[in-house]
């Protein structure tokens, strides 16, 4: 019998989902109100995009993915799962891209209100920013385990994925939007082990995304 | 090999109460017994430091002591586990009948004599009643340092693991050629596979065998529920069958072979359900084919 043949998703995903929620809630409770300053960085973000302010934006999302990096996937996710551990060093990873494309200041759009791409990526960045925080209390989840921009990584990852199609052109934009799209496929996956209703967003959402991303790339190649 | 007919003749010999009210012993090693309902811990117990979910953890391990437990299981790649393990111990006491069972990996993890020390402190416990070599890695090492250690004392008793259905044809080499004690396999109602020739082999051996996934990793149990499945009018009847986890534990359990089941919960009340499922009456061994005929028709 081939041994991997008979594995299945739901054996590498190494707790259960009142656990998985559990890390949600605790990250919740212990950095509340930052909440409030996250979600206004992510605002201001998206702002500063559509005002052709991507260097500044990069780095005021550069600054939750490094906290995200190190107090959820390093800090606690790490305690349930092996590979948490290395999940937050590629959000470090990604801190350190968005400064370097900030730095340099290459592949930025100059244009960003004048193309149709840029209302999915607002869009996207909308679900991340007000979206996300709400499913888990209409779920029957606590206010602690609804996952907000720059504390949670789900709600980092899409809506840097929104701000990827707003901002970045060439091969910044794939560069930038690699880490967060990874993420939503991992963490959509281990949602769907779970059986959380988040499942079909963070997929709706990769998949949009995924779109977004091929039509700049096209519109970008054909300017 | 032997078939439904033997094993119905060897039923009720194997199987023993002290009264209805208490749990299912089963006869391993000689003479010694074990409740028939034991409990896993892969998923359920990696809750890291999270105080609340140590707490409630706590009190399923406590639950499950009160209610006639004996065997847990746990593992070095069950993250958390043995830590938890530990804190509940630790909280409640070492219990009387506590029968803990670990596991020694890959090499990466050291050699077995390490592991099992390292895992004896997160587990809070002097030594361990069964180390098992986790999937048949680096079997052949692992065996002979775990040998080694059982006759000196520091470990109760030694065995092998699989599960899914993985690598039979080895494990049976294994259980048919080397002096081991347990075997922890996949045995459920889905997954019979271990009937053909493992559990045979067992009897044969007198190697008392764990069976693990009994709800096939939640699916059988969560598939009944989710689609509002009742139970067949006959199980209460003939097998006091009144939850779909008396059901599928009773599968198992009354197998002769079978010495304990480790159903792996994060809650009191299906650990309630799950503890139920080792009293009797148990299924004979025409209820069993009536039991899986059942399930081959949903």
């Amino acid at each position: 019998m081939n041994t991997w043949s008979n594995y299945t998703l739901q054996d590498f995903i190494p707790f259960t989902a009142d656990i998985y929620f559990r890390l949600l809630e605790r990250m919740g409770e212990t950095f509340w109100p930052l909440h409030l300053l996250t979600l206004a960085l992510g605002v201001a973000a998206v702002w500063l995009a559509l005002k052709n302010r991507a260097r500044l934006a990069s780095v005021l999302i550069a600054l939750v993915w490094g906290f995200v990096g190190f107090a959820f996937f390093i800090q606690r996710y790490a305690e349930l799962n092996w590979a948490g551990g290395y999940i937050g060093y590629f959000f470090l990873a990604q801190t350190i891209l968005l400064l370097f494309i900030a730095l340099i200041g290459v592949g930025l759009d100059s244009n960003p209100r004048k193309r149709p791409v840029t209302v999915i990526g607002v869009v996207i960045a909308l679900v991340g920013l007000i979206g996300l925080p709400f499913i888990a209390p209409f779920t029957g989840g606590s206010w602690f385990q609804a996952e907000v921009f720059g504390i949670h990584a789900d709600p980092t990852a899409i809506t840097t994925l929104g701000l990827v199609l707003i901002m970045f052109r060439g091969w910044p934009l794939w560069l930038i939007a690699i880490i967060p799209a990874l993420w939503l496929l991992v963490s959509g996956l281990t949602l769907l082990v779970l059986d959380a209703t988040a499942t079909i967003v963070l997929f709706t959402v990769l998949a949009i995304g995924l779109i977004g991303l091929l039509w700049k790339s096209v519109e970008y190649r054909s300017v | 090999m032997i078939g439904g007919g033997l094993a119905a003749t060897m039923l009720p010999s194997m199987l023993s109460f002290a009264t209805s009210n208490e749990l299912l012993q089963k006869r391993y090693y000689g003479d010694k017994k074990l409740p028939a309902i034991g409990m896993g811990t892969w998923r359920t117990f990696n809750v890291g430091t999270d105080p609340k979910l140590l707490d409630a953890r706590t009190e399923v391990v406590k639950t499950f002591f009160e209610l006639g437990g004996g065997l847990i299981d746990s593992s070095p790649m069950y993250g958390s586990a043995p830590d938890v393990m530990g804190y509940a111990l630790q909280q409640l006491g070492i219990p009387d009948n506590l029968f803990s069972a670990e596991k020694v990996w890959s090499p990466t993890g050291g050699s077995a004599r390490e592991q099992v020390a390292d895992l004896q402190a997160r587990w809070n416990v002097e030594q361990f009643d069964l180390v098992q070599v986790h999937n048949l890695t680096d079997w052949r090492e692992h065996l002979a340092a775990l040998r080694e250690m059982k006759a000196e004392g520091k470990i109760g008793h030694i065995g092998i693991t699989t599960s899914h259905g993985r690598r039979h044809q080895e494990f049976e080499q294994i259980m048919a050629n080397e002096d081991i004690d347990f075997v922890q396999l996949t045995y459920n109602i889905a997954q019979r596979g271990a009937e053909n020739r493992l559990l045979p082999l067992a009897e044969e051996k007198r190697i008392a065998v764990i069976a693990n996934r009994p709800f096939d990793g939640g699916s059988l149990i969560k598939g009944m529920k989710r689609r509002d499945e009742p139970l067949p009018e006959w199980a209460e009847a003939e097998c006091g069958c009144t939850t779909w986890a008396d059901f599928l534990l009773k599968f198992i359990v009354s197998h002769p072979a079978i010495t304990c089941a480790i159903p792996a919960t994060t809650k009191v009340e299906h650990l309630h359900e799950n503890m139920h499922a080792g009293m009797s009456p148990m299924p004979s061994a025409s209820t069993r084919q009536k039991m899986a005929d059942y399930i081959e028709t949903l």
